[in-house]
Parts: C-alpha cells; sequence; structure tokens
C-alpha cells in the first residue's frame, strides 16, 4: 500500500529514471503532469467541458450565476497549468480571497470535484494523471469549504 | 453499553443536527460498504468510514443483505445503518448463523454505534478516527451454553483510523484501515462470550484496498479474534474483496474468505456476496 516508505521509494526510482533519460537525451523527458495533462491544448479542453458540467450542475451552478465565464477560464486554465508544474504564472486572486464569503461546502466541494472528474473522463485524461491531479487540487480544500 | 449509548445521546444533544438534510455529498465509494456487524466499513470487520455518503452538513443511512457461504456453515445478515451529519452511526443487524449438518439455526441481533473522532479519510492532515461499539444479543444461546460460553451477550468496543490516498500506489486511489478491538466474543459473539477465559483481550483488524477505476474496488482484510474457548479453536479471519460501486446509492461486494476453524470444523472457506442501498 502507499506507505510514506513506499512513496518515497516510488519517488526516488522516478527520479532517478528521469535523471537518466535527462543525461541521455540532453532535454526534460520527465513526464510532468503537464504534460500528462495534454499540454496548453489538454488543459484549455479540460476547462471548457469544466465549465459545461458545472453550468448543468444545480447543486453547485448557483456560486458561478456572478461569475465572468471568461475571466474563470483563464484564471481557472493557468491555476491548472501552475499546479501541473506547466509553463504558466497564476495572475488570479488568492483561493482564499476567491471563496471567502461563499460558503462553499463539503458536499459543493466534492460536487465540483465530481465535474472536474467527468470533464477530464471527456478530455480523455488517464486515471493515472487525474489522480495525480486531484491530489494537488485537495491539498486546497481548507482554502476554499465553509469560508 | 449503557455508558456508551448516553454519550451518544449527549452527543446528539449537543450537535445542531437541525438543518441537515439526508443527501450524498462524499465521494463515491468513501462511504465502504456494510461489515457483517451491521456497521460501516469492509465486509468482515468496521471502518472508521461512516456508512452512506453524508457529509457533515447531511443525514445518510443505508441497507444492506449479505451472504456468507462456507463449508460447512452460512451466515446470513441483514441491516441498516444511520449517519448523523458524518459524525455518528447507529447500526442494527440480524444474522442467522446455519449449521449445514442438522440444519440449525442461531440467530442473533447486533446493536452498533460509531462516532467519528477526527480526521477525514481523504482530506486534509489527520486520518479518520473512529471509536465504536457492537452489542451482541443472542436469541438463540444453547449452543452457546453448549460450547462452554459464560454470556450469551456481550460488548465490543473498537477503536479504528483509515486513510485514503487519492495519488497512491500506480497513481491509484488507496486506502489502508486499522482497527484495535476490545473484545471476549467467541466467533462474532454466535457462540456467545468469554468461557475457560474470561477476559477481554485486544485484536487486531486491518483492511487494505485499491481502486482499480473510480468504480471497482480490490482488497483484503484480516481480523485477529479472541481463543476463549478450551474446547474450540478460534482462528483469526481474512478475505479478499472486490467491490463495484456503479453509483452513489448502490453496491455490490463479492470476497473469498478464510474463516478457520469453527466450532470444531477445519478450515472453513467460501464466499461473501454483500448487496447496499444508500440514500
Amino acid at each position: 500500500m502507499s506507505s510514506p516508505l513506499l512513496q518515497t521509494l516510488r519517488k526516488a526510482s522516478a527520479l532517478t529514471i528521469a535523471l537518466a533519460l535527462c543525461a541521455c537525451t540532453g532535454a526534460g523527458a520527465q513526464t510532468n503532469l503537464y504534460r500528462a495533462l495534454g499540454g496548453e491544448p489538454g488543459i484549455s479542453r479540460i476547462t471548457e467541458l469544466f465549465i459545461l458540467e458545472i453550468a448543468n450542475d444545480a447543486r453547485v451552478i448557483h456560486y458561478f450565476e456572478v461569475s465572468n465565464v471568461q475571466r474563470f477560464r483563464e484564471k481557472f486554465s493557468e491555476h491548472l497549468c501552475v499546479i501541473s508544474d506547466g509553463p504558466c504564472e497564476y495572475t488570479g486572486d488568492t483561493m482564499v480571497d476567491t471563496h471567502v464569503g461563499m460558503h462553499v461546502t463539503e458536499g459543493d466541494f466534492n460536487a465540483i470535484v465530481e465535474d472536474l472528474i467527468a470533464a477530464m473522463n471527456k478530455a480523455g485524461v488517464t486515471l493515472a494523471a487525474q489522480n495525480r491531479l486531484l491530489e494537488r487540487l485537495a491539498a486546497l480544500r481548507g482554502e476554499i469549504i465553509y469560508l | 453499553m449503557p455508558r456508551i449509548l448516553a454519550s451518544a445521546l449527549l452527543v446528539l444533544f449537543l450537535l445542531p443536527w437541525g438543518q441537515a438534510a439526508f443527501a450524498q455529498g462524499r465521494l463515491t465509494g468513501t462511504g465502504g460498504v456494510s461489515s457483517i456487524s451491521g456497521a460501516g466499513g469492509g465486509g468482515l470487520i468496521p471502518w472508521a468510514t461512516l456508512s452512506s455518503l453524508a457529509t457533515q452538513d447531511q443525514f445518510g443511512a443505508v441497507a444492506f443483505v449479505t451472504r456468507t457461504d462456507v463449508d460447512d456453515f452460512q451466515l446470513d445478515v441483514a441491516g441498516a445503518a444511520v449517519t448523523l451529519r458524518n459524525r455518528l452511526e447507529l447500526s442494527l443487524a440480524k444474522r442467522e448463523f446455519t449449521i449445514k449438518a442438522n440444519d440449525s439455526r442461531i440467530r442473533q441481533n447486533v446493536a452498533g454505534l460509531k462516532l467519528k473522532v477526527a480526521g477525514d479519510l481523504v482530506y486534509g492532515g489527520i486520518p479518520q478516527i473512529a471509536i465504536g461499539a457492537e452489542h451482541h444479543h443472542l436469541h438463540d444461546p444453547a449452543t452457546a451454553q453448549a460450547v462452554g460460553a459464560a454470556r450469551n451477550d456481550g460488548t465490543d468496543y473498537y477503536a479504528s483510523v483509515a486513510r485514503a490516498w487519492i495519488d497512491g500506489p500506480l497513481h491509484r486511489t488507496g486506502m489502508i484501515n486499522i482497527n484495535l478491538r476490545y473484545s471476549r466474543a467467541n466467533q462474532y459473539g454466535i457462540l456467545g462470550h468469554g468461557g475457560d477465559d474470561q477476559d477481554r483481550t485486544l485484536q487486531l483488524e486491518a483492511a487494505a484496498a485499491v481502486f482499480l477505476s473510480r468504480r471497482l474496488a480490490i482488497g483484503a482484510e484480516y481480523r485477529q479474534k479472541p481463543d476463549n474457548l478450551l474446547a474450540l479453536k478460534e482462528d483469526s479471519a481474512s478475505d479478499i474483496f472486490l467491490a463495484w460501486f456503479p453509483n452513489k446509492h448502490f453496491s455490490v461486494t463479492g470476497a473469498w474468505v478464510r474463516l478457520g476453524d469453527i466450532a470444531g470444523a477445519s478450515d472453513q472457506n467460501g464466499f461473501y456476496l454483500s448487496f447496499q442501498g444508500a440514500f
């Protein structure tokens, strides 16, 4: 199972392979998450599909009714890019500033997670890449819910 | 048990249950399935997870039926559980244990109570920690008396820790659960409690699972058991399971179980099949 030791070993072996590949090709051959998500076009597609999922989700659409969709599209894409180690800069507000006063519940947060999973499924993102991204996003939950 | 019930009632009054509604706000699979005691868990053991997918703002309820069929015995369990705000779980199960050789039956009721103490299965820095109690009441105590049980009824207490990793082994979501049970039950209380050895002892229980997809989990469980009766050896139990969650309201779990020696019949192996509905 995923004991700390196993995780460390896995990360260590991944690093070793990455270093070996870098040494051979002289380029960043490491499969970073940004590439696994399909790079810029992949993230654009995930974002579009995610917006469509939210638009059809009665549980959470009310949070977005006053949102500027164009701005959400831009900042969410940037966020996915940065969090997946892509070559971007996040220019949006902090997670706390964005969500304060919205009173997002635990259930609403999970609804958004389900919408993102549905979007990634439709975009053809592998389960492995989905889980790598979801784990990074899950760490932000404390900056989003019950504010 | 009365003290535990009193504590549970205190919790009921202290927490603002009022505005919660029945809903399924947690992620699919994070409620586990129904164990043979009725408590939320795996199959052979309860887990720190609470039944249904109710969040801290919601109520949830599940109902289940389970058949375990091994070489010389069969155990049928039907039950239900209610979860209040993902904090407190109350469960009831009716068991019917069949001895195939003479087609005799032992009926038993189990009432369970589980309180989430801290943490969360998936999110944040603290794993989900719960404490619980399972009270066994025998309707047909003749067999328990015949094999030398000290009591017909009894209560097990347990503490449980569970953690999931979204990005676990091979980038699949995985989880581990560990319980410490304080028990003197003979074969899940079906053969009563206590015997030649009267004291409760600490028993270790563990489970591990990996989600092969978002809807299909594979895993294994281990349950150490007391061995109170000199005349009858009691072994630890284990299983390998496959659980399918086609949606948030229904699950099917199949397992291969190894229950060891039961009441003098050796190496009892067989299958386990369970259906659960949730809302």
